[in-house]
């Protein structure tokens, strides 16, 4: 038997906190952006129309401006933000190509059901230079789903449509359980929301990516339920260390 | 929008498989789901023109040799002298009417009608009405039929804004409200245009003359509208998106031809009113600036006869839009066509260098102080800002999810109160959360500011040190003070009064502005990190959970270790969390005393004390197996 004096005091087994596993996410996320040479922007959730739908060529009868689709505050004065991407316009006002720009945040539309939620997080990102073409746009897109998935995930690009890009581009990626999984939206941006940015858009074209933050931490900790998330139950933030 | 197979491949020359379609859908960017021999079709907004046999093919056509075989009546028409009057032209620029009557109502559809209705497994309405949906299925315009027996008068198409109650002729009872476009008889709503037609014009099973109106509306007068009535419209889904405009003279000629098809026509007229010419788009031949947008390199020809098999018509250096696709108008729209052709996997990558740029320290503070609080077991907590009302200078949401939540809060602390007691009662003795987030108000038009909060009540830890410990005021705004000396910590303690608990612990809240922290928190060490992967989630149980403490003494301390291994990594089912609360060396006694707590839980049933007990005595007597170590009183 040693000696007493040779045993060493019981460990201290302090608990720590964690990250809320949606920020946790949403910052990995832009530090991998970040080492593509991106850069941070940030801007407001209570945004106005023109910002969030008029200079992304929304078109005023576009369904996602609807009552139902999105919060309008203050008699219509202004709205919570429907995705970040106005925080790009408000970037590309002030600073000129080339530019690279991410912003990270909540955004707000009309929904509530277990895959979604009226309060939800984005990252977008946008790129500017000359000659940006839709096969860079691929090149990106392939680094950021391999960062997060792994090299072996199988991806593929499906033509879609969002009025701020053009060609546009949703992409899937393939589950386990053989089923595609939409992971991204992506898309040249549309010359008229460069020229919107008084850029111009025969000299310089974009390319523009959104990821939805909690679909991506959905897959990656296997959360079935996104209202989850948002319970602030210790049992599930504690899992996330 | 569902469309059969044979439907489709009945148009098609080399007979593909339903498989070789659905792939060539999906190269096109045509979402869909295959039920059968059904296509359930999801297209994108801007693609109103693919809501239809005739639409997909066009699109398939270039892939495919298609043979359109929809045959129209092509005689010269009487023209129809009708009463109407277009107040809104601005709205509906372009519409026709047709009027026609049969002498028997035919009891058995054949061919392509006949299909429809039967391969789409669809209930019938009447004839007329049933022409109308198989042509918009067709073609993807909707016409909407009236009986002409009960257009007595003037029939009036506007916008109006008045509160009227209007029955639809799928017998639902609408209120109308705000502005709407219609169509009025007498006075009366008779038509919610682009919507759905009403009750009191339609026709039945015994109509035999029928007006046909076919229409031309601009979508921003249609959209919302079925949501708004909750009204499942296929006629307003097309509107919203786009209908061709220089499609009603052949839409209205081929619903007579599907109806000679059927019944003897004794008598037909036709009018047509047209307020101003469709614009054409032409877009200057380029192939430069496509190469350049895909990152491709396409020879000219090539790129063209693409176009070409899509519908577009190329003349002098302009490539001219069809009609029916309203959503190409530029470069980066003939781009997309053409990278849609090639399929989006088939275009190779090419490398993408952004100029990398100087590292910034974003939000440095604010992740200081995240990982300070981690480090003293806080939790981040993200909340949603919808609250009843909090302040007068609380955001009102116009249109709220919830009427109980029809505001922004302009706190973070109620909602941590909400978190704080919600896991209380799930029996958690130790709770410490934070929150940052923006937070708005309408003091001075809408103001912004970023903020922190926390909250914290019950033991300081679960750990020996710490568990007899309660959290207070003094005891947090000393321990902050210690690491963080050149911050101002304002504790407040939050009175339980009114909140619907009977937990005593004292609450300390705290809610600051992050710009009041200084640059000095930058040289804070902190012993957390980001994890470096991301966890699996374990499925979390709301059941009730209860504990069992073991007090061990420990005459042999070499035994210590081997009694923390066994007991903290214990596995069982129903064993939610184990730890040390109490660690006490009695130098004198030379003993060592050890309190274990054992958290129990089940995912799937509430626990009862056997089989609770069940594990405890495994645990009891794994534990007493280690020798120099007892249980005092057992």
């Amino acid at each position: 038997m040693p000696a007493h004096k040779d045993i060493l005091p019981l460990e201290l087994i302090k608990d720590r906190g964690s990250l809320h596993p949606i920020n946790h996410m949403k910052d990995s996320i832009m530090n991998l952006l970040i080492s593509f040479g991106f850069e941070i922007v940030d801007g407001p959730e209570i945004e106005t129309e023109e910002f969030n739908f008029d200079m992304l060529n929304i078109k005023k009868s576009h369904p996602a401006r609807q009552m139902h689709d999105t919060f309008y505050v203050e008699n219509k004065s202004n709205l919570l933000r429907t995705h970040t991407s106005p925080v790009q316009i408000r970037g590309m006002l002030e600073k000129k190509p080339p530019l690279a720009f991410i912003s990270g945040g909540k955004v707000y539309r009309k929904d509530d059901d277990a895959t979604h939620l009226p309060m939800f997080h984005q990252v977008e990102g946008i790129y500017v230079d000359e000659n940006v073409s839709f096969a860079q746009l691929k090149d990106l897109i392939y680094k950021i789903i391999y960062s997060l998935f792994g090299e072996d995930v199988e991806l593929r690009f499906r033509p879609s449509y969002f009025p701020f890009t053009e060609p546009s581009a949703e992409v899937d990626i393939l589950s386990k359980e053989g089923k595609w999984l939409e992971i991204l939206g992506c898309g040249l941006v549309n010359p008229i929301v460069l020229e919107n940015c008084n850029i111009d858009s025969n000299k310089y074209s974009g390319l523009a990516f959104g990821l939805g933050i909690e679909r991506i931490a959905m897959l990656k900790h296997g959360v079935t339920d996104i209202r989850e998330f948002y319970k602030s139950n210790l049992d599930f933030l504690s899992q996330f260390k | 929008m569902k469309i059969a197979y044979s439907h489709l491949v009945q148009h098609l020359e080399q007979n593909p498989s339903i498989e070789q379609i659905s792939d060539s859908l999906f190269q096109l960017g045509h979402e869909h789901e295959i039920d059968g021999g059904i296509f359930d079709m999801e297209f994108t907004p801007n693609r109103g023109d693919c809501l239809s046999i005739s639409g997909l093919l066009r699109d398939l056509a270039v892939f495919y040799t298609v043979g359109i075989n929809q045959d129209i009546f092509s005689e010269k028409i009487n023209e129809l002298l009708i009463d109407f009057e277009n107040l809104s032209e601005s709205i509906c620029p372009q519409i026709s009417f047709l009027k026609l009557e049969i002498d028997e109502v035919p009891e058995i559809y054949k061919d392509s009608l006949g299909d429809y209705f039967l391969d789409l497994s669809l209930n019938k309405n009447n004839f007329f009405t049933d022409i109308s949906n198989y042509l918009s299925y067709e073609t993807g315009q909707p016409t909407h039929c009236y009986d002409a027996s009960k257009i007595n008068s003037k029939l009036i198409f506007h916008e109006i804004e008045k509160n009227e109650e209007f029955e639809t002729l799928l017998d639902k009872k609408i209120a109308l409200s705000g502005k709407n476009a219609v169509f009025t008889l007498n006075n009366e709503v008779i038509n919610l245009a682009g919507v759905v037609g009403g009750k009191s014009t339609s026709c039945s099973v015994n109509t035999k003359t029928v007006i046909v109106e076919c229409a031309f509306f601009q979508p921003e007068a249609i959209i919302g509208k079925s949501v708004k009535y909750d009204i499942q419209s296929e006629a307003s889904h097309k509107f919203e998106r786009g209908v061709d405009p220089d499609c009603h003279d052949r839409v209205l000629r081929r619903f007579i031809k599907l109806v000679s098809e059927h019944a003897n026509i004794k008598d037909m007229s036709i009018i047509s009113y047209k307020s101003k010419d469709n614009p054409i788009t032409q877009i200057p031949v380029n192939i430069d600036k496509i190469n350049q947008i895909i990152g491709i390199n396409i020879s000219e020809k090539e790129y063209l006869s693409y176009l070409l098999k899509l519908g577009f018509i190329v003349e002098e250096g302009f490539i001219e839009v069809p009609s029916f696709r309203s959503d190409v108008k530029t470069q980066n729209d003939l781009a997309e066509e053409l990278a849609r052709v090639i399929g989006y996997d088939n275009i190779a990558t090419s490398e993408i260098s952004i100029p990398k740029k100087e590292k910034t320290n974003h939000k440095a503070i604010e992740n200081k102080l995240r990982f300070f609080l981690l480090d003293h077991g806080f939790y981040e907590v993200i909340n949603s800002p919808f609250v009843s009302l909090s302040s007068e200078e609380a955001i009102k949401v116009d249109n709220p999810l919830d009427s109980n939540r029809e505001f922004l809060r302009t706190n973070i602390t109620n909602s941590l109160v909400d978190n704080l007691l919600f896991n209380e009662r799930r029996q958690k003795d130790s709770i410490k959360l934070f929150e940052i987030s923006d937070v708005y108000s309408s003091s001075n038009g809408i103001s912004k500011k970023r903020k922190l909060s926390i909250i914290a009540s019950g033991r300081v830890g679960l750990n020996y040190e710490d568990f007899s410990k309660k959290i207070n005021k003094k005891y947090l705004t000393t321990l902050f003070q210690e690491i963080l000396p050149n911050e101002v910590f304002d504790f407040e303690i939050l009175s339980r009064d009114l909140l619907d608990t009977k937990i005593k612990n004292e609450i300390v809240t705290l809610e600051v502005d992050i710009d009041r922290f200084s640059t000095n928190i930058l040289s804070f060490k902190e012993i957390s990190k980001s994890p470096e992967s991301f966890a699996q989630y374990s499925p979390i149980s709301d059941l009730p959970s209860s504990f069992k403490d073991i007090s061990y003494s420990i005459k042999d301390y070499s035994k210590t270790q081997e009694l923390q291994d066994l007991l903290l990594n214990y596995q069982s089912d129903i064993l939610k969390n184990v730890y040390i609360f109490d660690y006490f060396k009695n130098e004198k006694q030379e003993e060592i005393k050890i309190g274990f707590r054992f958290v129990f839980q089940s995912k799937k049933i509430t626990l009862n004390s056997a089989e609770i007990e069940l594990v405890y005595n495994d645990i009891v007597s794994q534990s007493l197996r280690i020798e120099g170590i007892s249980i005092p009183g057992m």
